[in-house]
C-alpha cells in the first residue's frame, strides 16, 4: 500500500516536472525548441530569447502553478467541508462577486492594473455576505450553499444589468476576463499572490486530519473531538482567501477545482492527508499544461486558458462518467 | 458520585422548551434506557447530554464538570456517541473509518502507534467487522454499517457510551447482537451505557434502569419492573397494552392489543 502511494506521488511529481518544462518551450514567439531548452537550463546567459523564457514564460508558469494548486486544493476542501462532491471553489458565490467587482472596475474605466483589486474586493464582499447569512443559520451546510447560490445569481444579474446599459467594448473585456486567463496577469501579482495561496494550502495540510472527520458531519465530528464550528470557519476563510486571490490573478478559470479533486480521489483515495497534496500537484500540472495549449494551439494568437480547461475538463469528465461502470462520481 | 448528572435541565428549539426541568444521575457502570412516545423529548434530551444542544436552564455534569466547559477533544476521549444514522458521503474504508475513533487520542502531528492499531483490532473483533475491514463504508448494508459506527465508538475507548436508537434500522438478529455486545462491555469493562430506545421489550430485557419520558418530563424513573407496568404505559402512550412476565428473563414483556381484540375480549 505504501509502495503504491510512493509510486503515485513520484509519478505525479514527474508529470508536474514534464508539464513545467514543456510549458516553458511553448509560446507565441518563434523560438526553436532546442534553443528554448538551452536557455531553460542556462538561466545565467544573456539575450532576448533568454528573457522570453525567464521573464515572460517562467513567471506565467509560476502563476499557473499557484492558481492551479490553489483552485484544486480549495475544491477538495469545499467538497469535504460541505460534504458535497459537486461543490467547487465558486460554489459559495465568490465568482459572482469577483465578476461584479471587475465589471464595476471596467465601468469606472480603472486601468488594467487595478482590476485584480476590484476582483478581490468583489469576492471578499460576497464571502462576507455568505458568511454573515450562514452565521445566522448556525453555519449549516445548506445555509452556506443556498446563500452562495442566491448571491451568485444576484451578482450575475447585476453584472448583466451593467452590461446592458454600458458600451459593447467594455462587455468584451469583462467577458474575456470572466473566462479566465493567465496572460493578463500583472507582474506585481506574482509577488503578492503567493502570500494568499501558500499559507492557506499550509493550513489545509495541517487540518487535513480534521477535514477527514468533518466529512462525517458537524455533529459526529464534534463527538470525535473536532471543534467543528471553529475548524469549519477557519478552513472556509482560508479557502475563500485562496479562491479570491486566484480569481483576482487570472479570472474565473473553471473545472480545475471540480474535476481535479474527483480524479485524485479515484487515484489516491479519500484521505485528505494524501488527497490534498495530490490535488495540489495535479491541479498545478493540469493548469500549466492547459495554458501551454492555450498559447500553442493557434499561434501566434492565444486562447484564454479557461476555454481549454472547460473543453478538456468537460470532455474528460464526461468520458470518465461513461467509462466507470456505476454512475458514481465520488 | 455519578458519572453523569443532569440538574434541572430545560432545553429545546426556537425558544420553546421541549425538556422541562428534569434531573437524574447515572452511576458508573449503569445501563440506562430512555424511553417514551414520539415527541416526548428523548432525542432532545439525548442531544443535550451529547453537548450538541445547549441547556436553557440547568446543567449537565460529566464526572462533576459542566460539559459546556469540556473541550470537544477531552469529551471525545471519555464519551462516545452513536447516532441513529450516519451519512458518510465519501468512500472511506471500514478500517479508515474505525481509526477515526483514535482522533481524540492522537496529537495533530502524531502518527498512529502500535497501541492505536491494537485498539483498532479489538474494536473490529468486538463488532465482527474485521472480515469486511477493507470494504467501503458506502457499500455496506445497514447492519454492517451500524456495527462499523459502533466499532469507531469503541475505538475511542469511552467510559460512557451514548446511543440514540442504534437498533432502529436493524433486523431482530442484529438488534440482539448489538445489544448483547453493549451488555457484555457493560459487564466486563464497566462501560456506562445510556441508550434511547423505541422498543420497550428490548429496553426491558437489557437495561438495569429506565427513564420514561412524557411531554418533556420524567414520568417514571426506576427498574424495568417498576417502570413498565400497564398503568404507566397506558398513561404515557395512550394505548392499551398487556404486560406479562417474559418467560426467559422474567422481565416485563409488553403485548400490544389490536382494536379488534379490544372489542371482542372485554375481560383483558
Amino acid at each position: 500500500m505504501n509502495k503504491k502511494r510512493v509510486l503515485i506521488f513520484a509519478s505525479l511529481i514527474g508529470i508536474f516536472g514534464i508539464s513545467f518544462v514543456v510549458s516553458n518551450l511553448v509560446g507565441g514567439s518563434e523560438l526553436k525548441f532546442t534553443r528554448a531548452l538551452y536557455y531553460l537550463f542556462h538561466p545565467g546567459s544573456a539575450g532576448i530569447e533568454r528573457d522570453i523564457i525567464w521573464q515572460i514564460r517562467f513567471p506565467r508558469i509560476i502563476l499557473g502553478l499557484l492558481v492551479g494548486a490553489g483552485l484544486a486544493s480549495c475544491g477538495t476542501v469545499f467538497q469535504g467541508l460541505l460534504r458535497n462532491p459537486l461543490a467547487e471553489p465558486y460554489t459559495l458565490g465568490i465568482s459572482g462577486g469577483a465578476a461584479l467587482g471587475v465589471t464595476v472596475g471596467v465601468l469606472l474605466a480603472a486601468s488594467g492594473a487595478y482590476l485584480p483589486l476590484f476582483a478581490f474586493a468583489g469576492s471578499g464582499s460576497s464571502v462576507f455576505l455568505v458568511y454573515t447569512i450562514a452565521s445566522k443559520k448556525r453555519f449549516s451546510n445548506s445555509a452556506l450553499i443556498l446563500s452562495g447560490v442566491i448571491l451568485s445569481f444576484l451578482f450575475s444579474s447585476l453584472v448583466f444589468l451593467i452590461f446592458s446599459i454600458s458600451g459593447a467594448e467594455d462587455v468584451h473585456g469583462v467577458i474575456l476576463w470572466l473566462i479566465g486567463n493567465l496572460s493578463s496577469a500583472q507582474t506585481y501579482l506574482i509577488k503578492i499572490i503567493p502570500f494568499f495561496i501558500l499559507p492557506g494550502i499550509g493550513l489545509f495540510l495541517i487540518f487535513s486530519r480534521d477535514l477527514n472527520i468533518l466529512t462525517l458531519g458537524e455533529e459526529k465530528a464534534l463527538h470525535l473531538g473536532v471543534n467543528s464550528k471553529q475548524v469549519k470557519k477557519l478552513l472556509f476563510i482560508a479557502a475563500s482567501c485562496i479562491t479570491g486571490a486566484c480569481v483576482a490573478a487570472s479570472g474565473i478559470i473553471g473545472f480545475v477545482g471540480l474535476i481535479i479533486p474527483h480524479f485524485m480521489r479515484k487515484i489516491v483515495g479519500v484521505d485528505h492527508r494524501l488527497l490534498l497534496p495530490a490535488s495540489c500537484i495535479a491541479g498545478a500540472s493540469f493548469l500549466i499544461l492547459c495554458d501551454a495549449l492555450a498559447r500553442g494551439i493557434i499561434r501566434p494568437l492565444e486562447l484564454p486558458v479557461g476555454v481549454i480547461t472547460g473543453i478538456f475538463g468537460g470532455l474528460f469528465f464526461l468520458s470518465f462518467l461513461f467509462k466507470s461502470k456505476r454512475w458514481e462520481i465520488f | 458520585m455519578g458519572i453523569l448528572k443532569v440538574e434541572n435541565l430545560s432545553c429545546g428549539y426556537n425558544r420553546r422548551d421541549i425538556i422541562r426541568g428534569i434531573s437524574f444521575s447515572v452511576k458508573e457502570g449503569g445501563f440506562l434506557g430512555i424511553i417514551g412516545p414520539n415527541g416526548a423529548g428523548k432525542t432532545t434530551l439525548f442531544r443535550a447530554i451529547t453537548g450538541i444542544l445547549r441547556p436553557r436552564k440547568g446543567k449537565i455534569l460529566y464526572c462533576g464538570n459542566d460539559i459546556s466547559g469540556i473541550s470537544p477533544q477531552n469529551f471525545a476521549r471519555e464519551v462516545a456517541v452513536i447516532p441513529q444514522i450516519l451519512e458518510v458521503p465519501f468512500a472511506f474504508s471500514v478500517e479508515e473509518f474505525v481509526l477515526m475513533g483514535r482522533f481524540p487520542h492522537t496529537g495533530r502531528f502524531e502518527a498512529l502507534n502500535k497501541r492505536d492499531y491494537k485498539i483498532l483490532e479489538e474494536a473490529l473483533n468486538l463488532t465482527e467487522t474485521s472480515s469486511f475491514r477493507g470494504r467501503k463504508i458506502l457499500e455496506l448494508s445497514g447492519g454492517e454499517r451500524q456495527r462499523a459506527v459502533l466499532a469507531q465508538g469503541f475505538a475511542q475507548e469511552p467510559r460512557l457510551l451514548l446511543l440514540d436508537e442504534p437498533t432502529s434500522h436493524l433486523d431482530i438478529a442484529h438488534q440482539v447482537q448489538v445489544l448483547d455486545l453493549l451488555k457484555r462491555l457493560n459487564k466486563e469493562k464497566n462501560l456506562t451505557v445510556i441508550i434511547v430506545l423505541h422498543d420497550l421489550n428490548l429496553a426491558s430485557s437489557y437495561c438495569d434502569r429506565l427513564i420514561l419520558l412524557k411531554e418533556g418530563d420524567i414520568f417514571k424513573d426506576g427498574s424495568p419492573q417498576d417502570v413498565l407496568t400497564y398503568q404507566n404505559i397506558e398513561r404515557v402512550y395512550n394505548t392499551v397494552v398487556v404486560v406479562r412476565k417474559n418467560p426467559i428473563d422474567l422481565k416485563p414483556y409488553i403485548l400490544l392489543v389490536t382494536e379488534k381484540e379490544k372489542c371482542s375480549r372485554k375481560d383483558v
